[in-house]
């Protein structure tokens, strides 16, 4: 990354703001997705309510960093680091926005799950909200700090939760069979445990943005032996 | 193996007892666009000049060590004719200069330089090269008119025409945009993507934008050296020199 100051202070103000707001919005979704987890856990429906509305924010800030990625493209005609900050940036912005929107349905369905009697086994989600959220942690440090190799590392840190997902989507579908009359509940469950994953494999590609941001690299549609061989991981 | 029209190799070159160039080596491939750019002060317009022997003609100026190779042919062979490498190796300059005579003159001098006498000939050879220039269109019903009264981008796209009209097999540009408006530029740009083909260019510009545009490869100059050259894309994407990255990106000096 560029340390050094640009020549014109106006381009750097625009820059440093630029990325301040993807900073803000990825805060905002990563606290959406904890609100929404924490109220499926305490059968919260006004916490889930809030999480719903505040998606609003959200959605608005991927608004205004498109607006303005394309006002500093405009205006600025970046090259070389600051083009792929720009373009890598309204990647991100769109990566969080879908992150919150499965916080959203987390949220919804927590409502669902509220309504009902208390299921023990919503437990079992907290172990992988836990790596999602690491994930997504991670994922915006890598780009936060320049640092690709944290970003490279998620690809195979996501594996765990997609091997979690499966284990306990197998889970919530046999005990749907054994307790028939709780199959909407588990139901809930197992797309609450979807969108877990799905965050997981958001916070991948924030990770391969981060490295794209870095070095030019792209290594999205690599498996890992390819990554590893081309020593991105 | 890749057809290169201008090879330069460990070329060092002085104003007087001050270096402009040093060590510099440099292939410049056939068929396609070649941008120099850099700031002011760093080389690339005397390097540019070295291609085409223009600075045979600054006392100061001299070539201290290195070749530069066209087509395999040592420029600076006794054996070349400087005014035939001049005819090869055409340029473009930074000012449109139209002489001051008709729009045909400007265009037919240069052939008869050449040898050719047939009216006829002549005649096909300015419209070949008018509409080589895309200045045709515009100039067709007024050959007969003062080059001096064309707009300022019609000037310098006749001074192509007066470039390709004696057939080079390079063209040199000397920032031809730099004093043009934007549409102006548009239909230069657009020319060199059309005759890139047939062509070999290389372009001095100061705009950075230009050189994304334009050109295949990019070479950039401080100081006097050769700091980094390779596939435009790349250069302005992900230059691998600090260098390189602080000047295209504004973070310079």
């Amino acid at each position: 990354m560029n340390s050094s100051p640009h020549i014109l202070r106006d381009f750097d103000n625009a820059i440093a703001a630029f990325k301040s707001e993807v900073l803000a919005m990825a805060a905002k979704a990563r606290h959406n997705l904890e609100r929404a987890v924490q109220a499926l856990m305490e059968r919260n429906s006004e916490l889930a309510n809030s999480v719903i509305a505040d998606d609003d924010d959200v959605d608005d800030y991927e608004r205004s960093i498109d607006q303005h990625g394309m006002d500093i493209l405009v205006k600025y005609h970046p090259m070389a680091t600051d083009l792929r900050l720009v373009v890598s940036s309204m990647k991100i912005s769109m990566n969080l926005e879908r992150i919150s929107d499965h916080a959203v349905n987390i949220a919804k369905r927590a409502k669902k799950i509220s309504a009902t009697p208390e299921l023990s086994e919503v437990n079992l989600i907290e172990p992988l909200y836990t790596l999602a959220d690491h994930l997504l942690r991670d994922a915006i440090s890598s780009y936060s700090d320049g640092n690709s190799a944290l970003g490279a590392s998620l690809h195979t840190r996501d594996k765990e939760l997609d091997r979690m997902h499966k284990q306990t989507t197998a889970h919530f579908a046999s005990r749907m069979e054994e307790a028939q009359g709780r199959c909407q509940e588990y139901l809930h469950l197992i797309f609450i445990v979807r969108s877990l994953e799905r965050v997981g494999d958001l916070s991948s590609n924030i990770g391969e943005d981060a490295v794209y941001l870095e070095h030019a690299k792209d290594i999205r549609h690599k498996s890992t032996l390819e990554r590893e061989m081309s020593g991105e991981e | 193996m890749q057809d290169h029209s201008v090879v330069i190799q460990e070329l060092d070159f002085r104003y007087g007892s001050s270096p402009a160039l040093k060590n510099i080596n440099l292939e410049i491939p056939a068929h396609g666009v070649t941008a120099f750019i850099g700031p002011s002060g760093c080389g690339k317009s005397t390097l540019l000049r070295c291609i085409n022997r223009m600075n045979d003609e600054i006392a100061i100026a001299k070539i201290t060590r290195g070749s530069i190779h066209i087509n395999g042919i040592d420029i600076h062979d006794r054996s070349v004719d400087v005014v035939k490498l001049r005819r090869d190796v055409g340029m473009v300059f930074q000012k449109s200069n139209p002489f001051p005579r008709s729009i045909y003159e400007n265009v037919a001098y240069g052939i008869r330089l050449r040898g050719e006498k047939n009216k006829a000939v002549i005649d096909q050879s300015v419209q070949e090269a008018l509409e080589a220039a895309a200045l045709w269109d515009e100039a067709k019903d007024r050959l007969d008119e003062s080059a001096l009264g064309l707009s300022g981008g019609q000037q310098q796209r006749l001074c192509i025409a007066r470039t390709l009209a004696v057939k080079p097999q390079i063209v040199l540009m000397d920032e031809p945009c730099s004093a043009l408006d934007p549409i102006a530029t548009a239909k230069v740009e657009d020319l060199i993507f059309q005759l890139k083909s047939d062509y070999t260019f290389v372009i001095v510009t100061h705009s950075m934008q230009q050189a994304a545009r334009v050109s295949d490869k990019t070479a950039f100059f401080y100081m006097g050296e050769l700091i980094e050259f390779g596939d435009t894309a790349r250069i302005f994407s992900n230059p691998t020199v600090k260098k390189t990255e602080e000047y295209i990106t504004g973070r310079f000096g």
